[in-house]
């Protein structure tokens, strides 16, 4: 028979039958699934640990059907290098927002990045706390209106948002490092390569591996998804240039030397 | 203290470089051994051996160090050098300008009590420049009863770790074998079996063998051939007392 | 095995060893940083796992994501370094993960000094960080106590999933004592580890957490921790006493190096005939309470005299025990200064003479 039922599209298997908690337009969703199917195409959902974070993302141990943890804020990168060190034949990697990753978890960050933890983290950017209801967040745009910059990021007084994929790309530690975006089919297609490739990085025991998420958020921007989605492209995305910093297989980007 | 006919008997240590620096591994008793040595050089010496000056150079051990005995030493007329005021009990690395002053315009006897391991021994690389081959005693004190030097491989190890650190070579041994209130006479006498192998393997000579003079009223003398030094403990830990 | 002589940060390093806890995060400190150095060339040996880690802060968080495997994991530092750990240990008693913490404790507080001291009794046992819970309480006044107490730790962290914490002055880590290790370490059958994340091959996913958002989830968790911590004060209040007898007139309470001056002025009395005892918790948390209730109550004892090397913290939970029953006093130095068996001595020869009939005081 040459019309047999073919299934074509499906909930991945490392992923929970469970509605999840995110607004409409937020694109967690998709980061989510991509990482599930990252873990499915490799074979690893059996032997993956998961690290959650604090902020909107916090319950996303219920959307994984891998083991998990439920980390303090900022310190998944602590939790995972402790697990990792102890179990370096499963598949660890870290799930975290801005303001849990380059603020209050900076220093868990770039310390795990410097030693070339084998684990891998998917670091969402919304430049907003999306959590605690839209507050400033490391990654806030300049001028950006936040619940805690009513009148917009003034950078005199809290600096310029913070590339974190260039600064971690300034380490001398091999690591591969890469922005992404998954607001297209084209840009998710994009991402998905760079998250499959950064849990093969870990398989094999090569570096360190964080990928950068550009996420939207429409709730705490106060846009339309499809306002959030231009807002992304147009003012996001000129601040956080897309593509690999770092990689061991491309010397010829960023060694760390000044 | 007991001063047994016997322990009169032992040969006493004969000093004869205007400077003695003593090292080993942590925890070997080097400070006990220090300030011992330098009490005896005060008191019952050969007087070209005086002046007596003892210098704190212990970077790496916070509680126990020589500069606790500093009262008792001064009133034996010893100079006792070491870090004054509230640096006194810090766990900073302070090396006083005093030390290498003390060493280039010595007079008499200078003992060096350094911290341990190569680690406490880096120290003296230093003061490298200050001292002259030839006139220096570098010894290390040898306690089996340690778990990095229960054996000569483990002496071994330790002193070239040492010489490695302090930029100096060993001119001899001291054999400092004991388990503090559980010492006995085998304990002393089989540490003097473990120095007497690393003597034949490194060819240094035992300058002399230190135990509390409580365990050597019970030795005969003839059972020790090297020279020995009564120990009274003087950095006692707060319950203790020495009566 | 044959004594050896070891300095206590060094016997605390070889005991984990022995009880199979080959797993050490840490940060540098004084005055514990030798378990550190010490364990810094035994874990290759033992083909073990050693990290030193950025911040004690970090630490910490890694001790959280090690021990999730199920593995027997631990720690050490110092006063201020414990402090920065506070948040991870609050979320593993949550999260219900064992885990060995020990506090080699210094003066405080801030950054206090590097002299011996016990300031950190309240920190340890009520509670350092936030949150309904404890971490059951060690304190050694020996280093053989603080390597079989060390062991004891990682058998009460696995029986009870909760943090286990041996605290010790300065003086226990840095004094050198004779030290014997078991051949081989025994102890009593534990259960599976099955709470353990070993990755969800034919079983549902593991989820390690202290968060419940559903206020009634996040009570009964209240309520197995409460639980866990009632079975401990049934099973693992431990105490010593010394010289306690009908004779006594007063009764001493001492924990760790405080005890052991203790116990030098208590046989210097003896000669001058004035007989006391000393109590010596072993467990601070669970405190022994009907213990010194029990003994404080004879009626031989006239008072109760609490020495610490801190300003009167285990003197709360004596005086709370005692519950009125005799005068509990306080008597410490603190900030790195110990207290010598002579000042232990007049302390108790002046509450003697405060009870003798002829130095009675006028009442207020």
């Amino acid at each position: 028979m040459d019309r047999s039922d073919k299934t074509i599209f499906a909930r991945p298997e490392a992923l929970t039958d469970t509605i999840t908690h995110y607004c409409p337009g937020c694109t967690h969703g998709i980061i989510h699934r991509l990482v599930a199917e990252a873990l499915d195409s490799l074979g690893v959902r059996e032997k993956a640990l998961g690290v959650a974070p604090v902020g909107c993302s916090v319950l996303a141990y219920n959307y994984f059907n891998c083991d998990f943890l439920e980390a303090p804020h900022g310190r998944a990168p602590a939790l995972a290098t402790g697990f990792k060190r102890l179990r370096p034949d499963m598949i660890v990697f870290t799930y975290q927002g801005d303001g849990d990753l380059a603020s209050i978890g900076m220093s868990e960050i770039i310390h795990s990045a410097n030693r070339g933890e084998k684990f891998t983290t998917i670091f969402v950017n919304n430049a907003v706390y999306g959590m605690t209801g839209g507050q400033m967040a490391p990654t806030t745009l300049a001028g950006q209106i936040t619940t805690t910059c009513p009148m917009g990021r003034n950078v005199e007084q809290t600096g310029q948002p913070i590339r974190m994929v260039e600064l971690l790309s300034s380490l001398v530690t091999p690591a591969y490092l890469e922005r992404v975006a998954v607001h297209t089919p084209r840009h998710i297609l994009q991402a998905k390569r760079a998250i499959t490739k950064a849990f093969k990085y870990q398989s094999e025991g090569r570096c360190f591996t964080l990928i950068e998420v550009l996420s939207t958020c429409p709730t705490n921007w106060g846009k339309t998804p499809e306002e959030s989605v231009k807002w992304l492209e147009e003012s996001l995305m000129s601040y956080y240039p897309l593509g690999c910093k770092k990689d061991p297989e491309k010397p010829e980007l960023n060694d760390g030397t000044v | 203290m007991l001063p047994g006919e016997s322990v009169l008997t032992f040969q006493p240590p004969s000093i004869t470089k205007g400077i003695v620096i003593i090292v080993g591994g942590y925890g070997s008793g080097k400070s006990e051994v220090a300030v011992n040595l330098a009490r005896h050089l005060a008191t019952d010496g050969p007087p070209e051996n005086r002046p007596i000056t003892i210098a704190d150079l212990d970077i790496v051990n916070p509680y126990f160090r020589s500069r606790e005995a500093t009262e008792r030493l001064q009133q034996l007329g010893i100079q006792a050098i070491h870090p004054r005021g509230g640096s006194r009990y810090a766990d900073l690395p302070i090396i006083l300008p005093d030390i290498k002053a003390g060493i280039i315009n010595r007079n008499g006897t200078v003992i060096l009590d350094v911290g341990g391991d190569d680690a406490g021994a880096r120290v003296l690389s230093s003061l490298a420049d200050a001292f002259v081959p030839g006139e220096y005693e570098l010894a290390i004190v040898l306690n089996a009863n340690r778990p990095f030097t229960a054996n000569v491989d483990g002496c071994l190890k330790t002193m070239s770790e040492i010489e490695g650190s302090s930029r100096l070579k060993f001119t001899g041994l001291i054999s400092n074998t004991h388990l503090l209130e559980d010492t006995s006479e085998e304990t002393v006498l089989s540490g003097l079996v473990l120095a007497r192998e690393v003597s034949d393997r490194t060819g240094l000579p035992v300058l002399f063998l230190s135990a509390s003079a409580e365990v050597l009223s019970r030795i005969e003398p003839k059972e020790i051939d090297v020279p020995v030094l009564p120990l009274t403990r003087m950095l006692l830990k707060p319950w203790e007392t020495n009566d | 095995m044959a004594k050896i002589l070891m300095k206590g940060n060094e016997a605390i390093a070889e005991a984990a060893l022995k009880a199979g806890a080959t797993n050490y995060f840490c940060y540098p400190i004084t005055p514990q940083t030798e378990v550190a150095e010490y364990l810094s060339r035994r874990m290759p040996e033992v083909g073990g796992v050693f990290l030193q880690g950025e911040s004690e802060l970090a630490v910490a968080n890694m001790l959280f994501g090690a021990s999730s495997t199920g593995k027997r994991v631990f720690t050490t530092s110092s006063s201020p370094g414990i402090s920065l750990m506070q948040e991870a240990i609050s979320y593993m008693a949550g999260a219900q993960l064992p885990v060995v913490i020990v506090n080699i404790m210094r003066g405080g507080p801030g950054l206090g000094g590097i002299l011996p001291a016990q300031s950190d009794y309240f920190q340890a046992t009520k509670a350092g960080g936030h949150g309904d819970y404890r971490v059951l309480v060690l304190a050694p006044s020996t280093i053989q106590e603080a390597v079989d107490l060390m062991m004891l730790a990682f058998h009460l962290a696995d029986k009870y999933r909760n943090p286990v914490m041996m605290i010790g002055d300065g003086m226990i880590g840095q004094m050198m004592e004779p030290v014997e290790f078991p051949e081989k370490y025994k102890e009593p059958p534990l259960p599976p580890k099955t709470w353990a994340a070993t990755g969800a091959k034919g079983r549902k996913p593991i989820i390690i957490k202290s968060l419940y958002l559903d206020p009634n989830l996040l009570e009964d968790n209240a309520w197995t921790l409460h639980d866990k911590y009632e079975q401990m004060k049934k099973e693992e209040v431990r105490f010593e006493r010394y010289k306690v007898s009908a004779k006594n007139r007063i009764l001493l309470v001492a924990y760790g190096t405080m005890a052991r001056i203790c116990q030098t002025a208590i046989d210097e009395l003896e000669k001058k005939r004035i007989s006391v005892g000393l109590f010596r918790p072993i467990s601070l948390f669970p405190f022994p309470e009907k213990q010194i209730y029990q003994e404080a109550g004879k009626k031989n004892i006239g008072d109760v005299l609490v020495i610490e090397m801190s300003m009167a913290q285990m003197y709360e939970d004596v005086d709370r025990a005692v519950r009125g029953q005799k005068q509990v006093s306080f008597f410490g130095r603190t900030g790195g200064i110990v207290p010598s068996p002579e000042d232990v001595v007049e302390q108790i020869e002046k509450l003697i003479d405060k009870r003798k009939p002829k130095a009675k005081k006028k009442k207020a």
